[in-house]
């Protein structure tokens, strides 16, 4: 394959839809695609974010229609199809994250919600908040003992006395009135979702839904009595997670958090097991087979090992806006796709890239999977609200060529060498063994040449020899031409004054050739006055007399009167006399 | 019709003419041919082929041999191999599925231009099929979008048919049979 086919996509990709204005705003993470009514043909669900803070909706799409659509309250943090039940028909529910709570969608109806549970409250500002509703404190007060808890507690505050401190002094009267009477409550939110199969690894297997939260933990839920079953802690804030195994068997949740790390949870312990250090923050996390591929934030895209060993980097174009698996088990094909902000797909098998798909705009999400009856549907959602479906040809093939630079192929292609003969390893011999002698002889072979070059040009500039003359006084230039076939010639001579402002007098031009093969009108041309920089052309006619075809040199000399030393010397080598003695 | 035809129609001996039924999975295929067949033969329950099926079924004066192939992605790979036997292809359209329209041009181009079928001058019958489902294509829609137009070598028909209610589906034999004929004469 040529290196074009790997720069686009090919023709591996069929355009199956495009609405530019589908005015669809999401992320990677609140796509999906599920069979959501039984018949064979998976829907694409979408938690779309809508425009600024209103608008957010659960999208649902059959083929290239809206098929429904209903309000949610919040802003989706992550949406998962999911199997709570082993009811026949095999429907998945949609469980849409947003804020603390998760919506449980059966059949599309909304059929429960689930809320995290509260926090601890700092008992301190409790207290405070109790003398308010006594009416001890005054909110300004209030102010200064609740800035006085911020400072100090381990626990943080709550919601409400970080809103009241952020308040001016006049609305915070009104604010304290409000809320006074309500008791205290810390909430978390969530930042992340994901699936775990709970005992059996098949398809339509149920499946216990796993959550990170803004309060650095990791909780997974029973999928129909929705009780936490397990809680783990981490060191900071999760943001994207990938989870695989069984909960009743083994388990494996990779989880990039928002200090730039990724840690790897077991099912036997609630901390991290590994934990992987990157040089910048993660904003992508694919996992493939067993490895992860994570896509950071200075254009690099890096794989590591399950315990969190690094396998390789690469370098990006752009900066990444999403990233996803792109998973085909009907012909066991694994990659990742990678959605740049120059409006490319790339997509990368390893560190090698395999295609690329150029989009009319930013991709923001990206999803693979089966959609309709399509097994290999790519679904891409744009910044400017499109939605883009692309089919994978039935034909379409990806070759696994190592793209790092290297060596070209053609380097590795072995010569062929004639083998070595007696006289080349004599000859090798002997120059390793009188190296030094051949070094001087030739030293000594090029100095006499230099000498020999540096003599003859010497003597050419003492007698003139050259057509520039370099004398101070009579600085000249000549160039000749012949014209002409024979035997009648047209010598024209060319010359010039290269002074910068002084004319040059007195000057002759005279010729020296052989008079039996050559007849000269005149061999003595007198030269005007010579103005600085203007070319004066001289012209005079030579006549061949000899029919043997042969030629001859004529030298030219301009000359100073009364001088008998040249100025300068030209050499015209005359061409042989084609035509015919006429007389 | 030479005075043999004549003859052999006049003893009930009916021509043999092997068809293949194409197009993407869930199309309609076997419930098409599964309409064609007489009433005492047909089936209730039509589930999805796997590989591929023979069906016979007679007209006025043919006798057909239809392969019924699988639709389903991995057994698409499958229909070339028929493709020599084949005298006449029944090409079935979904009409409600417009997302994977691309995918059936895509199938139907490169039937096209395999060489089996690109230099044999081979009728084609396109069923435009569902037409009872809502928000389906017209014929004329589907064969713009198939690029139908393009076809120039070889005779081609677009019926919009209802294989659950059977609507559609003579007027494309008949279309056929008589395509059929005049190859032969």
């Amino acid at each position: 394959m040529s290196s074009v086919d790997s720069s686009t996509d090919g023709g591996r990709w069929l355009d199956a839809h495009y609405d530019p204005v589908a005015g669809l705003y999401t992320f990677s993470s609140c796509v999906d695609l599920a069979d959501l009514s039984g018949d064979g043909e998976s829907r694409l669900v979408v938690g779309d974010l809508g425009s600024g803070s209103s608008g957010m909706k659960l999208k649902v799409y059959r083929g290239t229609a809206l098929m429904s659509e209903s309000t949610l309250l919040d802003l989706p943090a992550g949406l998962v199809a999911f199997f709570m039940d082993l009811h026949e028909p095999r429907i998945p529910a949609v469980a849409v994250a947003s804020g603390p709570c998760i919506y449980v969608y059966k059949n599309l109806r909304p059929y429960f919600k689930f809320t995290l549970p509260s926090l601890e409250v700092n008992t301190l500002e409790q207290d405070v908040w109790q003398q308010v509703r006594e009416g001890q404190i005054d909110p300004l007060t209030l102010k200064e003992m609740l800035e006085g808890i911020r400072k100090k507690a381990d626990v943080p505050l709550s919601v409400r006395s970080l809103r009241f401190l952020s308040l001016e002094p006049d609305d915070m009267d009104e604010f304290v009135q409000l809320h006074k009477q309500q008791p205290i409550r810390r909430q978390t939110v969530i930042t992340c979702i994901g699936t775990l199969k709970k005992s059996t690894a098949d398809e339509d297997g149920v499946s216990c839904l796993v959550i990170g939260t803004e309060s650095s933990d990791v909780f997974i839920l029973d999928p129909e009595a929705f009780i936490i079953l397990s809680k783990m802690r981490l060191p900071a804030a999760p943001t994207m997670m990938d989870v695989t195994g069984q909960f009743d068997v083994e388990f494996r949740i990779t989880v990039a958090c928002r200090n730039g790390n990724i840690y790897i949870l077991r099912r036997e312990s609630d901390k991290p097991k590994y934990c992987i250090e990157l040089s910048s923050h993660p904003v992508g996390l694919v996992r493939v087979g067993k490895n992860v591929t994570v896509g950071c934030t200075d254009e690099s895209l890096q794989g590591f090992t399950q315990k969190g060993k690094r396998l390789w980097k690469t370098v990006l174009a752009a900066p990444i806006t999403t990233m996803a698996a792109m998973d085909l088990p009907t012909r066991g094909f694994q990659a990742v796709l990678v959605g740049l902000a120059n409006c490319e797909v790339q997509l990368y098998r390893d560190k090698n890239l395999l295609s690329t798909i150029k989009t009319p705009d930013v991709v923001t999400s990206i999803c693979f999977g089966r959609y309709g009856r399509e097994d290999g549907t790519l679904i891409m959602t744009t910044k400017g609200g499109g939605l883009m479906v692309k089919i994978l040809k039935r034909t379409a093939t990806f070759d696994d060529r190592d793209s790092a630079p290297g060596p070209p192929l053609a380097q590795s292609v072995r010569l062929n060498v004639p083998k070595k003969t007696k006289l080349y390893v004599d000859q090798t011999l002997r120059e390793r063994e009188n190296g030094l002698a051949m070094h001087r002889a030739f030293q000594m072979d090029l100095s006499r040449l230099r000498l020999a070059a540096a003599k003859a040009y010497v003597k050419a500039l003492e007698s003139s020899l050259t057509p520039m003359s370099s004398s101070l006084t009579e600085p000249l230039k000549m160039n000749a031409v012949v014209q002409g076939l024979g035997p009648s010639f047209k010598l024209t001579l060319n010359v010039q004054n290269t002074a910068a402002c002084r004319p040059v007098m007195n000057l002759a031009i005279s010729f020296l050739y052989d008079e039996s093969l050559y007849r000269m009108r005149n061999s003595y041309l007198r030269i005007p006055l010579l103005v600085p920089g203007l070319i004066y052309p001289f012209e005079t006619f030579v006549e061949c007399t000899s029919d043997k075809g042969i030629s001859d040199i004529i030298k030219v000399f301009i000359l100073h009167e009364g001088k008998s030393c040249p100025l300068l010397t030209a050499h015209i080598n005359m061409p042989v006399s084609e035509g015919l003695m006429l007389n | 019709m030479g005075l043999f035809d004549k003859l052999a129609a006049w003893l009930g001996l009916k021509k043999e003419v092997n068809v293949l039924c194409l197009g993407l999975d869930n199309s309609g295929k076997t419930t098409i041919i599964n309409r064609l067949k007489p009433s005492n033969a047909q089936v209730q329950d039509i589930v999805p082929t796997i590989g591929f099926s023979i069906e016979k079924f007679k007209t006025s004066s043919l006798s057909f041999t239809v392969f019924d192939m699988s639709g389903q992605g991995r057994y698409r790979n499958l229909w070339e191999h028929y493709y020599k036997e084949g005298q006449a292809i029944i090409f079935v359209i979904d009409s409600a599925d417009k997302l994977r329209m691309v995918v059936a041009k895509e199938e139907l181009d490169t039937l096209l231009n395999h060489p089996d079928i690109k230099h044999r001058r081979i009728p084609i019958l396109f069923f435009a099929n569902k037409m009872d489902v809502r928000d389906a294509l017209s014929s004329v829609k589907v064969s713009q979008l198939l690029c139908l137009e393009n076809i120039k070598d070889k005779p081609w028909h677009i019926c919009a048919t209802d294989a659950l209610k059977g609507e559609g589906l003579q007027e494309g034999v008949d279309w056929l049979q008589d395509q059929i004929k005049t190859m032969r004469t």
